[in-house]
């Protein structure tokens, strides 16, 4: 083989190891509350639980709620930013951060909403009465 | 009849099944043309083609009729429309979904084919349009909704909510229902932005499938040169559309999202950089064979590409796969297997092809040189498809991320920008280098010549800006260093050659377009800043120095970039303004329940004031009687060195309306709590500034003036003496007061004391004292003994950013268009006089 096309070959190899490498270090795995404690930079996916208090303090200038994750364990987030556009809509909530102590400081938040559209029932946009019939169809 | 849902969407069904039927005949028309060219099956086949796309028309036609008409019994109408929307919106909602939005794409990739029926030439002609309408047939089954017992095949834009939904509660006790009115449309995407982004997308994709057809027709027909004369101009119009759609794309997400960016590396945004690089990637193959007869692989691979990655977007946004990496929502519409096997025929045969016919594809004779245009040209086109490889790579990682843990995550941002950064810096470099050489014959010795110039101006121009922008990292410093390169070589090759052919400056333009594009994002993302005051700038310097705990004793590494503010409070911010918030008005106009802050900017340095006007609404349709869901809308001060943007995060208003609704679903829960409830203190300070009138528990209170005390009644020592004119209201009785409260300061013994007497109205068991003065801001404060309620202050929490040289980035865009415009006309000029 000629040198040149060795030398090619090497080089494409070498970029893509590092590519990959590279990529997968920034990958991280989606955890739980009770891993995350062990780890920066956790990826914590999970449901705001509305029942319990949440939102904006002007004393700590945080936004705090409390998250239950995949496997059930509740925990309060601390979110050092207003409170998200779309959060109360958002069916599923992923938190960036570290645990300390039983609290979840979250660096960043991620907010899956559904497409309003997918769960929405007519029955609640029919009004009171007005139950029209589509007496052509 | 029910079964076959009202009328009209039978009848809309029926021109989507015809069309479809009608496509399937000409692809097979078009097939036998193409391999027996025959001219007769080729004019059969185009009959159909038109036909076929007048069904569709007619299809769209009773579409946005339904949507006009508000026939909520149609989903599609249910979903994207309500009773309320405005006349502009409902047009667009036709395109709002998926299922009208393959129409919409299906209809423009239509015209798209009538314009290759009239201009395309011989040998093409047949195998193109092949193509083109096998591309179509997928399309169209897309929307098809066959039914097969209980699977559909395509998601029908006409099908009913009684065939979405058959087991829903209400429609068993009444299979007739229709709902009064529709969901709406989400009011993030009520911008006209939104409007005219789709169908510019669109336009991008109808025109990307065109090159593809050409580079299939090539390797079939065994032609591989005259092809890419009649499809370069397809290829540049098609990369200028999705330019556009990905500048509105990210202008919309800027001025509407509170993100406070024009770009996230979000999967969505990533779906359609991807084919743009990679059509830029033939573009140059293109240009490059057109000239020297090189590259004939090259631009039929990346014309093949760049159409595989469109519909490999559309297979990653669509079939639901990036639900969980991607902030943007998408129906799932069980298009899975369809859209699968689209991207897999699409692939397939394309890259079948090629591999098939790669033997005899021509190659080049002798290796070029490397100071030559051709081996410049396919490196900057190389390079641009191993940076779309790479942002596919992360945008694939629900997939590709499998290699490496069961769950994984989407990649970090440090990932993307850790790649292009370098390959940007190569690129940059490239186009000087390649453009010399593409308009002029140059040695080692004569380039280096005649790039002197053009070096020292952009030694000049990096140095200054290190200075002036204050850059420390010397990467940084290479990136600007490559930036202002492309800008300044390209420039000085585009200047000379407009003196010669100013018809060809396209290419040039949009490599310093380019290195503009680079400059401004470096620019813009790094040295964002957020607006603050001086103590949450201490505050924050002192968390990133570690110096900050919490009451558990953690360090807190979390630094708070928002900014309060208080009615008619100035505060010095960043050392450059002073910001000052002057209400909200409540306007039901445009949103109902909207709040319009109202706060300006006065400049220290003695510019001009501006006022923003940032805005918070409840999302209607997300809102719901128990939450108010709100949304805010930011406002941005445009300005060419600096933009500010700022929304609001949160405001006393909102706070109220949220507690009133808390204690309203208390109530409604019945649970009687009242006695947890605090008790209204008796004493409360309120500050004022002179003139200010505050209303509060059946009273106002208006801070006149200060006036000089009578030292005569004070001590003897006292170094300040006032009292402060306070005109008392009592709204009940109409009565009016006059009080005027001492504060004074004297000293006894080498110590100072604070004399604040209290002033008493008796007959309402008032008392008040003048407990504070702060000449800084020119304020005092009142406390104010027996009210029975609580003064609110009404404030303000913002966000606010100086985003320096965003307008660099938009400059960089349009002179990227710009070119591309001017390359457009002159290869179709060409192209034309051909005939």
């Amino acid at each position: 083989m000629k040198p040149k096309l060795i030398l090619g070959i090497i080089a494409i190899v070498g970029f893509t190891s590092l590519l990959m490498i590279n990529l997968g270090n920034s990958i991280s795995t989606y955890t739980d509350f009770e891993t995350a404690a062990t780890m920066s930079g956790a990826h914590v996916p999970g449901t705001w639980d509305n029942t319990k208090e949440y939102g904006f303090s002007r004393e700590t200038m945080s936004f705090s709620f409390y998250m239950a994750d995949e496997s059930g364990e509740v925990r309060k987030v601390i979110y050092p930013r207003p409170k998200p556009n779309n959060f109360e809509e958002a069916d599923r909530l992923v938190v960036i951060g570290e645990m300390r102590d039983g609290v979840f400081y979250a660096n960043d938040m991620l907010m899956k909403c559904p497409s309003k559209y997918n769960d929405a029932d007519p029955a609640d946009y029919a009004g009171e009465s007005e139950w029209i019939n589509a007496s052509e169809g | 009849m029910a079964e076959f849902g009202p009328v009209i969407g039978v009848v809309g069904k029926f021109l989507i099944t015809f069309s479809f039927l009608f496509s399937l005949a000409a692809m097979v028309y078009y097939f036998r043309a193409a391999n027996n060219d025959n001219q007769k099956f080729l004019k059969v086949g185009n009959r159909l083609f038109i036909v076929k796309g007048l069904l569709m028309v007619a299809a769209s036609a009773v579409l946005i009729d339904l949507i006009l008409d508000h026939r909520f019994e149609f989903y599609y109408v249910f979903n994207y429309t309500s009773l309320d929307l405005a006349p502009k919106y409902l047009f667009s909602a036709f395109y709002g979904g998926q299922e009208g939005s393959f129409m919409l794409w299906i209809l423009l990739s239509w015209v798209s084919g009538l314009g290759l029926i009239r201009w395309t030439r011989d040998p093409y002609k047949a195998p193109v349009m092949f193509f083109l309408t096998l591309t179509q047939v997928f399309l169209i089954s897309m929307i098809l909704g066959w039914r097969f017992g209980d699977s559909y095949f395509g998601a029908s834009p006409f099908r009913t909510i009684a065939e979405e939904m058959p087991d829903a509660p209400f429609l068993q006790a009444n299979p007739d229902f229709v709902p009064a009115d529709g969901t709406g449309l989400n009011d993030l995407l009520k911008s006209p932005w939104m409007m005219i982004h789709p169908p510019i997308l669109f336009v991008g994709f109808a025109m990307m499938t065109i090159p593809y057809c050409f580079a299939m027709a090539a390797l079939w027909k065994r032609k591989y040169n005259e092809w890419v004369g009649p499809a370069l101009p397809w290829t540049l119009g098609s990369n200028l559309a999705l330019l556009t759609a990905i500048f509105l794309g990210g202008y919309w997400a800027y001025v509407t999202l509170s993100f406070g960016g024009y770009w996230a590396w979000d999967p969505v945004e990533n779906a359609s950089l991807v084919p743009w690089l990679v059509g830029t990637a033939g573009i140059h193959t293109m240009i490059i064979q057109r000239r020297s007869s090189v590259a004939q692989k090259s631009s039929l691979l990346f014309a093949i590409l760049a159409y595989v990655l469109i519909v490999y977007e559309t297979f990653l946004t669509r079939s639901g796969i990036l639900a969980d990496s991607s902030v943007h929502s998408f129906v799932d519409l069980g298009l899975y297997n369809q859209l699968l096997v689209f991207m897999l025929v699409v692939t397939g045969v394309g890259l079948g092809m090629f591999f098939w016919r790669y033997k005899e594809l021509p190659s080049p004779q002798k290796e070029s040189k490397i100071l030559s245009p051709e081996f410049m040209t396919v490196t900057g086109a190389i390079m641009l498809l191993v940076l779309g490889i790479i942002i596919i790579l992360g945008t694939s990682s629900p997939i590709i991320g499998l290699l490496f843990n069961d769950n994984p995550t989407p990649p970090e941002i440090s990932f993307y920008n850790d790649w292009s950064m370098p390959l940007a810096i190569i690129m940059a470099l490239l186009t000087v280098v390649g453009q010399f050489l593409f308009w002029k014959k140059y040695d080692a010795e004569t380039l280096a010549t005649a790039l002197v110039y053009p070096l020292l101006f952009t030694s000049v121009a990096t140095i200054a800006s290190v200075i002036f922008g204050g850059v420390r990292n010397p990467y940084y410093m290479l990136y600007l260093f490559a930036g202002f390169f492309a800008i300044i070589g390209n420039s000085w090759v585009m200047f000379r050659l407009a003196l010669q052919q100013p018809k060809v400056i396209g290419g040039t333009l949009t490599h310093v377009g380019f290195g503009v594009l680079l400059v401004g994002i470096l620019a813009s993302s790094v040295y964002n800043r957020p607006l603050l005051d001086e103590t949450m700038q201490n505050y924050n310097e002192a968390v990133r120095q570690g110096q900050v705990v919490d009451e558990q004793g953690f360090r807190v590494t979390q630094t708070v970039d928002m900014l309060n503010l208080v009615l008619n409070e100035p505060k010095i911010i960043n050392d450059k303004y002073i910001v000052t918030y002057l209400g909200y008005q409540l306007d039901n106009q445009n949103r109902p329940g909207q709040q319009t802050y109202e706060v300006r900017f006065e400049p220290l340095d003695g510019g001009r004031t501006f006022y923003l006007y940032p805005e918070v609404y409840p999302m209607l349709t997300t809102s719901t009687a128990s939450t108010i869901n709100w949304s805010v809308d930011p406002d941005v001060r445009t300005g060419i060195f600096s933009d500010i943007y700022l929304y609001v995060a949160g405001s006393a208003y909102i706070e109220k309306r949220n507690e009133m609704l808390d204690e309203q679903n208390e109530m409604m829960q019945n649970v009687a709590d009242a006695g947890t409830n605090e008790e209204q203190e008796s004493s409360q300070s309120i500050e004022f500034t002179r003139g200010e009138t505050v209303e509060v528990g059946g009273f106002s209170f208006s801070f006149i003036n200060y006036i000089q005390a009578d030292t005569t009644q004070l001590p003897e020592n006292t170094t300040i003496g006032i009292r402060a004119q306070i005109e008392v209201n009592h709204f009940a009785s109409g009565q009016q007061f006059l009080i005027e409260p001492l504060f004074a300061v004297f000293m006894e013994e080498g110590q100072s004391y604070v004399m604040s007497p209290p002033v008493n109205l008796p007959m309402y068991d008032l008392s008040f004292q003048f407990s504070k003065v702060n000449p800084q801001n020119d304020t005092i404060e009142l406390t104010i003994t027996g009210l029975d309620e609580t003064y609110e202050e009404e404030w303000i929490l913002i966000v606010a950013e100086k985003k320096p040289f965003i307008s660099v980035v938009w400059a960089g865009t349009f002179l990227l268009m710009g070119g591309f415009t001017i390359s457009i006309f002159r290869h179709w000029d060409r192209e034309r006089k051909k005939k």
